[in-house]
């Protein structure tokens, strides 16, 4: 699960951004023009990421493997969020698994990937 | 709004400067999330001035974070006691609806990514090291008894108060993070106080300090202040963070962190042990954590809404990510 703001919640971010601040201060009518038309690719694209739960999913295996826990049936990102927060839980009562930082390293990889990847990169 | 504020100012300032004045030039300096910034040139009977206008805009970024009237009477005191600020001239109550205050305007650099990089700033990346280690000392010589509007006064650990506070602001966030709670449970565990309470900057680092060619020019950005633990400071400059790309230059991106250690304690005489220094920056990557989760928040709950500030949600698991380094060398 990523931490917020979300990929869609960014989208919107930089959408209204496009719509408020470029298109209505541009004096240039062709920028005006562009900047709405990429904003509107950014509620395209929004709209696709709907469909992808994959990382969502990875997460949340992951958390159960770690925790012992059996699917919830929930929606990946649901299921990612409540079992995310049972481990903080765990971890402040001193009773997280032995297994928990490498299962914690995996998953902070896995934000990596999606918001920095370059950062990984430098490391090595 | 800068003609509105314009007027307002030529009514204000001559009670500050001394006499009428004029403002020559007036323009916004790309500001803070919380502050906006004014460049002012002014023409009194005293001379020209060329200052710096901090004025509360939005809300604040840190629960603790202090108002400009404390801010104000912080830098005067540190003013007076030699260290190197920007002269403040006075707190301007509800200057148009917000609190401001005025200062000297220091001539350098402040962009952490051009201080690690110029060629034309070679000299004073050598110089700094020894440089900040100089101002911490004087920082840290500050008489807590004289500022008793710093957060952490009270009695108790500065230490306990520090994980504690970041906890709380955690989870006022609301959102699962299990690397920052494994690194809160590793500090419960290891981080201790190790001297007296004193005053600490609370942001000190390459991007507050300004940067001549020789070197500091003025430290700014003194609304996190409080009274903690010395190393809190000491550790700061170190978090990944500041080092703005520059990873193997450990304090900042321009330099290993050596020549600033020992000369702090060649001046001050306290001991840095370099597990305690190893425990204070993992604090320092906890707070920055946190604080970037915080500042997510601020866009998230439409307290500001900023693309940038949107942006540090997503950049926190970097943060994650060296919280885990660290976790991992002790």
């Amino acid at each position: 699960m990523p931490d917020r703001p979300t990929a869609l919640e960014l989208l919107e971010a930089v959408r209204g951004f496009l719509e408020t601040e470029v298109a209505k201060g541009a004096t240039d009518p062709r920028l005006r023009f562009r900047a709405l038309v990429a904003a509107n690719a950014l509620s395209i694209a929004g709209r696709e990421l709907i469909a992808d739960e994959a990382s969502s999913s990875a997460e949340a295996r992951l958390l159960r493997e770690l925790l012992g826990e059996a699917p919830s049936g929930a929606p990946p990102a649901q299921e990612a969020l409540a079992l995310s927060s049972e481990l903080c839980r765990r971890i402040r009562a001193g009773t997280a698994p032995r297994d928990t930082p490498g299962a914690i390293r995996r998953i902070v990889e896995g934000k990596l990937a999606a918001a920095s990847p370059r950062y990984l990169e430098r490391k090595r | 709004m800068s003609e509105e504020l314009r007027q307002s100012l030529e009514a204000r300032l001559p009670a500050l400067l001394g006499g009428p004045v004029q403002i020559s030039k007036l323009s916004r300096l790309a500001g803070g999330a919380s502050m906006e910034a004014w460049a002012l040139e002014v023409r009194a009977p005293s001379g020209p001035f060329s200052l710096v206008l901090r004025r509360a805009a939005g809300g604040r970024i840190y629960q603790d974070a202090l108002s400009l009237e404390h801010e104000h009477a912080l830098v005067a005191e540190a003013h007076r006691s030699g260290v190197k600020v920007p002269r403040p001239y006075g707190f301007l109550p509800d200057l148009l609806g917000h609190d401001a205050f005025l200062m000297d305007r220091l001539r350098g650099e402040t962009v952490g990514r051009r201080i690690v990089r110029l060629p034309e700033l070679a000299r004073a990346r050598a110089a700094l090291p020894a440089q900040m280690a100089e101002e911490l000392a004087r920082i840290h010589a500050l008489d807590p008894a004289r500022l008793p509007f710093l957060p952490g006064t009270g009695a108790g650990s500065p230490a306990r108060r520090a994980i504690e506070g970041l906890v709380a602001q955690l989870d006022s966030v609301g959102e699962p993070h299990p690397a920052i709670e494994l690194g809160i449970g590793w500090l419960r565990e290891n981080l201790r106080d190790t001297g007296p309470a004193a005053v600490v900057h609370g942001d000190f680092r390459i991007g507050n300090l300004v940067v001549g060619p020789d070197g500091l020019v003025g430290v700014l950005d003194w609304e996190f202040a409080r009274v903690g633990d010395a190393l809190e400071d000491v550790a700061w400059p170190l978090v990944k963070a500041w080092r703005f790309g520059v990873d193997r230059l450990r304090l900042g991106g321009i330099s290993d962190e050596r020549a600033m250690i020992d000369r702090y304690v060649e001046i001050t005489g306290r001991k840095v042990d370099p597990r305690d220094l190893h425990a204070y920056e993992l604090l320092g990557n906890v707070r920055w954590a946190v604080g970037s989760l915080q500042q997510a928040q601020r866009h998230l709950r439409g307290e500001e809404k900023s693309v940038e500030l949107a942006i540090l949600g997503r950049l926190a698991c970097e943060v994650e990510h060296e919280i885990l380094q660290l976790l991992e060398a002790p």
